[in-house]
């Protein structure tokens, strides 16, 4: 009989949550995507101006609940000397979010020698990665086909696990809402990584 | 009993004259608007932002708070007891509260935990001997309830200086990689020259209007 309630309590009251990083290198967008996540799936929240946002130094975080999951979001500096910080989040994260800027033709070869290191880290193991081409509302952008040129020879280092390429514009939204829904359906799926269990307050 | 009466005597010899010269400066302007403010203030509700400067001694935390305040700086003793003064950034009015940082101190530090909305945490730059002391006192601090919610901005202060370490060293020095749920920022500033404080006060009033 105990066990049926407490299981019944769980069932109602727990919800299962997933750890997120958001990843890119620096000026890609990856702040000003948490904030427009956190102001689409939470009703109550304010969101900073989009404009206001400044470098992050630092981790900025936001939980999101879609359904009975809930997201926890880390987002980190990605300024060069501050990647070096990534790896200590990697044990304990379901999955990644890499953003990339479509309108810096310039540095996409930088941002894939980042991609490069963190998808062949061991402790990212069967992570399932989304990678967002950001800044899709710039006219001159690249196209999805072309970052996927330009990150071709990751393609057979990613390995066993879920990946997609997104287009997507975190200042207008667009593309955000359908990404995070992808997420969500992979960190569940990945069986590898059970997520932890938090009662809901 | 007896020592915080000892400790705020020691505040009030201390920071009684930059307060009296701010508090004739801003009582001027409150009264022409003051009926104004009153009304603005029951729309919106503003309520002041609670602020701690902590760290050890010698990090910088008064020069700081005065460079926050009258954008000068001042001359300083090691405070014992503590600075409060009153900061206005950006139509945000922040009750800043600077304690003194030496050893025998630092155990005070938690009778002002409560109601904090941010913790400055500022760190010598180069003093890389008492690094480990710096993380410890921020480690215990981070535990407490009370500071629960409060967003940490450390300031790596000292960045004039030849051989300041970076923010990555001092990330990883302060053991910040570990705070896994809570909003953290490390900013390089120079007190003495002013630089860096500007972008941290603004990022902080941002952080402080958008919390979830």
């Amino acid at each position: 009989m105990y066990t049926l309630l407490s299981g019944l309590y769980k069932y109602m009251f727990q919800r299962d949550e997933y750890c997120v990083l958001i990843l890119g290198l620096d000026n890609a967008g990856k702040t000003t995507f948490l904030e427009q996540t956190k102001t689409r799936f939470n009703k109550n929240y304010k969101g900073m101006s989009l404009s206001k946002i400044t470098t992050t130094v630092g981790l900025n975080i936001g939980t999101i609940d879609v359904g009975k999951t809930r997201l926890m979001f880390w987002d980190l500096g990605g300024q060069e000397e501050l990647q070096a910080l990534w790896d200590k989040y990697y044990a304990e994260s379901h999955g990644v979010i890499y953003v990339i800027d479509s309108t810096d033709e310039e540095r996409l070869s930088e941002s894939k020698r980042a991609f490069e290191k963190m998808i062949t880290s061991e402790a990212l193991e069967g992570v399932p990665i989304l990678v967002l081409a950001n800044k899709q509302d710039v006219e001159t952008c690249l196209s999805i086909p072309d970052i996927k040129t330009a990150f071709s020879d990751c393609i057979n280092k990613i390995g066993k696990r879920d990946c997609l390429t997104q287009a997507c514009s975190a200042l207008t939204g667009k593309g955000v809402n359908e990404g995070i829904e992808w997420m969500v359906k992979c960190v569940v799926r990945n069986i590898h990584r059970p997520p932890r269990k938090k009662d809901i307050t | 009993m007896f020592l915080l009466k000892y400790l705020f005597q020691a505040h009030f010899s201390e920071g009684y004259l930059p307060y009296l010269a701010v508090r004739g400066a801003v009582s001027s302007t409150v009264q022409t608007g003051g009926f104004f403010s009153t009304i603005f203030s029951s729309l919106f509700g503003t309520r002041e932002m609670r602020i701690l400067i902590l760290g050890l001694d010698g990090a910088g935390k008064t020069t700081i708070l005065y460079r926050l305040q009258v954008g000068e700086v001042v001359t300083t003793i090691p405070t014992i007891g503590f600075n409060v003064e009153t900061v206005t950034y950006k139509n945000l009015k922040f009750q800043v509260w600077d304690l003194g940082g030496q050893t025998s101190i630092r155990p005070y530090w938690r009778c002002y935990y409560s109601n904090t909305d941010a913790v400055i945490y500022v760190v010598d730059s180069c003093d890389r001997d008492r690094i480990g002391t710096s993380k410890s006192e921020l480690v215990a601090m981070l535990e407490e309830e009370e500071l629960k919610k409060a967003i940490l901005v450390v300031f790596a202060n000292k960045q004039d200086m030849e051989q300041a370490m970076t923010p990555t060293e001092m990330a990883n020095a302060l053991g910040l990689p570990a705070l896994k749920d809570r909003k953290w920022q490390i900013f390089k500033t120079s007190a003495t020259k002013g630089t860096g404080l500007d972008e941290a006060m603004e990022w902080l009033v941002e952080a402080l209007k958008s919390r979830q």
